[in-house]
């Protein structure tokens, strides 16, 4: 039993049209037990910027403390919000500090860039960052989500349809997963605001 | 000596209130060359004067015009062994920022960097204040800034300004000469002639360090990047720092009358 | 054993050096096609499992079934099913989620063995194995019921299928399996395991989610109940391991086994009895 899959989990980003999207189950579990389903494992950064984190339940709570106190450290610092590409080195900075002995966690990042372009990454547990241009997907149901978003994604989606498309590659690939579900949240991050909604899903 | 039973314990304050150490380490300061730093519209230009105690060294290894990161120089006046140490120290910093955020460290926050290790140097046993000032020239996403930073550790912004021996005069020049729609080309010809001012011979290309900071366009065309544009190459404003070489600052000198 | 006697014409993979091949080729002229015709080249995977199945069968299905890697043979280790005897007879309900570690592999299986129109089985453990012996069961009852001139016991039945189960212990059958019927003497109802254990009680529950099952069976049961509020209370069991355990869920089938035999009362969706329940008030315990 790998510890990456003790508490599970389901987390997925997706680039649209002058837009992004970051969705996550809401399952807290330990291995077969479900404690709650109002878990937390997407983390704003600022209005740009989110963070989901998929793996060790601890972990994840862990990081985004860390995560809050780095970003609040370099918004008093620098006197200036922290950039989506910058943040995302920030992060796999931080993974790496524990190269050996490190966080059970592959966080994926989804944000506007300063000039309104999608921005999506993930990484590794020990913080190798991808950059893909399409989407990124962490957690228990990573292949289910790949095959979810293999085929419902296309380019430059409206927000709208953005939400539409990663809630349903969401739902669909958890309830294929027996550790994730238990209802979803959905950010779509545009321009001018963050959209949040949060999905009834399977509670079984 | 009022002071004197102060003046050797760096960290004790003398009943005056002063920590005479400091003041003492910005006398040497005063003591050394003059240093310029100008804030164009478009950059910045630090400039001073390199003296050799005796025609017989060889000058092109003299360098106080330093780069610290791509987008950062600085020049100093005053102890000069004591500023390679800062200088050191300073390009670690930028290289840690570089480390952890994959870009060069905005100008500010490497100042406060320096700033921080010479105020350390003021509070610790066994140690001494540095004996320079420094002037830094940057470039970032803000635009162009100058900066001093003094031995006690703080530091102020500047439009122009002048650190060492002739420090006072060349102000005082700086004064009347600037203005801010000045580009770096007339930042350098004020520079100049504001070293000018007080300089002892004749000046020539070996007796003149320049350093400018700009901004300039760079290609990049990673994937994922920032404005990534399929099969294209995209265009970024990027900061920069370099030292006029020789011809340069020849070309300048010509244009003096 | 045969298999492993077979090795060396099974490894035979068109070797050069090898004698068997020279005299092949001998026999085929000069044409290396029709030598191919009569020697077809193949290779068979990981041979040692051939050879491991001959010599170490329980090692083998072990490796084959372990969770580690990647279980090559879906096991339903994650399940609920529960069964209880009450005034009206017997109700058993099931969940019908399968799961190959992890991975939901099917979300429809029937869990409920219908071995005659007397009697059900149910199913946790190996679902092959499950399934097998329990038709095997059903089998040898209908020889029962030849020779006998009539209907096997519950506890005769399921004493066949603890004693099959018994004769392959520690050989890597898993069935945790629940034996209900109505026979001459009423309502019956065995728990029977691949261990060779043969339990009778009047309410079990077996698989992963069987802990919350209980739960909700040993609060809400009362011998005396109706057989309306039975099946209700199958059903909610079912739900709420279903909820609880990641390895149950998806839908629930309930069967009532009456003195007429069993009858198929519904299948729910474990997802609608959810936002149902949630609707409503929780049911008393004081009632």
């Amino acid at each position: 039993m790998s510890i990456m899959s003790y508490n599970g989990g389901a987390i997925v980003a997706m680039k649209g049209k002058n837009c992004v999207a970051i969705a996550s189950d809401r399952r807290f579990g330990v291995q077969a037990l479900t404690l709650t389903h109002d878990f937390q494992k997407v983390f704003e950064i600022n209005d740009k910027i989110y963070i989901g984190l998929g793996g060790l339940a601890t972990d994840v709570q862990t990081l985004s403390e860390t995560f809050r106190y780095r970003v609040n450290m370099y918004n008093l610092k620098e006197e200036r919000e922290i950039q989506p590409k910058t943040f995302a080195h920030l992060v796999s900075s931080t993974l790496y500090e524990k190269r050996f002995g490190p966080y059970y966690c592959e966080p994926v990042i989804a944000g506007l860039e300063k000039d309104g372009s999608p921005f999506i990454c993930s990484t590794d547990l020990i913080g190798c960052t991808t950059f893909p241009n399409d989407f990124v997907v962490t957690g228990t149901a990573e292949q289910q989500l790949y095959g979810m978003c293999e085929s419902l994604w296309e380019p430059n989606l409206e927000p709208e349809d953005l939400f539409e498309i990663i809630s349903q590659a969401l739902l669909n690939a958890v309830d294929r997963d027996a550790v994730s579900g238990w209802g979803a949240i959905v950010h779509v991050i545009t321009e001018d605001k963050v959209i949040t909604r949060t999905l009834r899903g399977r509670m079984d | 000596m009022a002071d004197g039973r102060y003046s050797f314990s760096l960290t004790t304050f003398s009943p005056s209130g002063k920590l005479v150490q400091i003041e003492h380490a910005l006398t040497a300061v005063n003591q050394g060359i003059t240093s310029i730093g100008i804030k164009a519209a478009n950059g910045i230009v630090i400039a001073t004067e390199k003296k050799s105690s005796s025609p017989l060294v060889d000058d092109k290894t003299l360098e106080k015009v330093t780069m610290i990161c791509k987008n950062i120089g600085l020049v100093y006046s005053g102890m000069g062994p004591d500023a390679r140490v800062l200088v050191d120290k300073a390009r670690k910093a930028a290289q840690e920022y570089k480390k952890i955020y994959m870009e060069e460290p905005p100008t500010l926050i490497l100042v406060t960097e320096i700033a921080t290790v010479m105020q350390e140097f003021t509070q610790s046993g066994g140690v001494r204040p540095f004996g320079v000032s420094v002037l830094v020239a940057g470039f970032d996403e803000k635009g162009p800034s100058l900066y001093q930073i003094d031995p006690s550790g703080s530091y102020f912004a500047w439009k122009a300004t002048a650190i060492g021996k002739n420090m006072i005069n060349a102000k005082t020049f700086l004064e009347k000469r600037y203005n801010e729609q000045m580009e770096i080309d007339d930042a350098i010809h004020t520079a100049i002639i504001t070293l000018k001012e007080g300089f002892e011979g004749a000046m020539t290309d070996n007796s003149l360090e320049i350093g400018i900071c700009y901004c300039e366009d760079e290609e990049f065309s990673l994937p994922g990047e920032a404005g990534f544009v399929e099969g294209g190459k995209k265009i970024r404003k990027v900061g920069k720092f370099r030292k006029l070489v020789n011809e340069e600052v020849k070309d300048y000198l010509a244009n003096i009358a | 054993m045969a298999l492993v006697n077979l090795n060396d014409v099974l490894s035979f993979t068109g070797n050069e050096e090898d004698s068997a091949f020279d005299d092949a080729k001998s026999s085929c002229m000069n044409f290396e096609t029709s030598l191919n015709f009569k020697l077809p080249t193949f290779s068979i995977q990981n041979l040692s499992d051939v050879s491991d199945i001959a010599t170490a069968p329980v090692d083998f299905l072990k490796q084959q079934m372990s969770n580690e890697n990647n279980s090559r043979i879906a096991i339903k280790k994650g399940t609920t099913t529960l069964a209880f005897v009450f005034q009206g007879g017997v109700i058993i309900a099931v969940d019908s989620r399968a799961t190959g570690g992890a991975y939901i592999a099917d979300g429809g299986v029937k869990k409920v063995i219908e071995i005659n129109p007397y009697l059900l089985g149910t199913m946790a453990g190996g679902a092959a194995d499950c399934m097998y012996w329990e038709r095997e069961l059903g089998r040898r009852c209908r020889l029962y019921e030849f020779r006998e001139k009539e209907r096997i016991t519950v506890s005769a039945a399921s004493k066949l299928l603890c004693n099959i189960v018994y004769g392959y212990k520690g050989m890597g059958l898993s069935m945790g399996t629940m034996v209900t019927g109505w026979d001459k003497t009423g309502p019956g109802l065995y728990y029977v395991d691949s261990d060779g254990q043969r339990l009778k009680s009047d309410l079990f529950s077996v698989g992963s989610g069987s802990t919350y099952a209980y739960g909700v069976l040993d609060s809400l049961y009362d011998y005396n109940m109706s057989v309306e509020d039975a099946i209700e209370l199958g059903t909610r069991a079912i739900y709420h391991a279903g909820h609880r355990d990641a390895y149950s869920g998806n839908t629930v089938n309930v069967y009532h086994m009456k003195k007429t035999g069993w009858e198929f009362i519904y299948n729910k969706d474990i997802n609608e009895l959810h936002y149902k329940y949630a609707a409503e008030a929780k049911p008393s315990t004081l009632s």
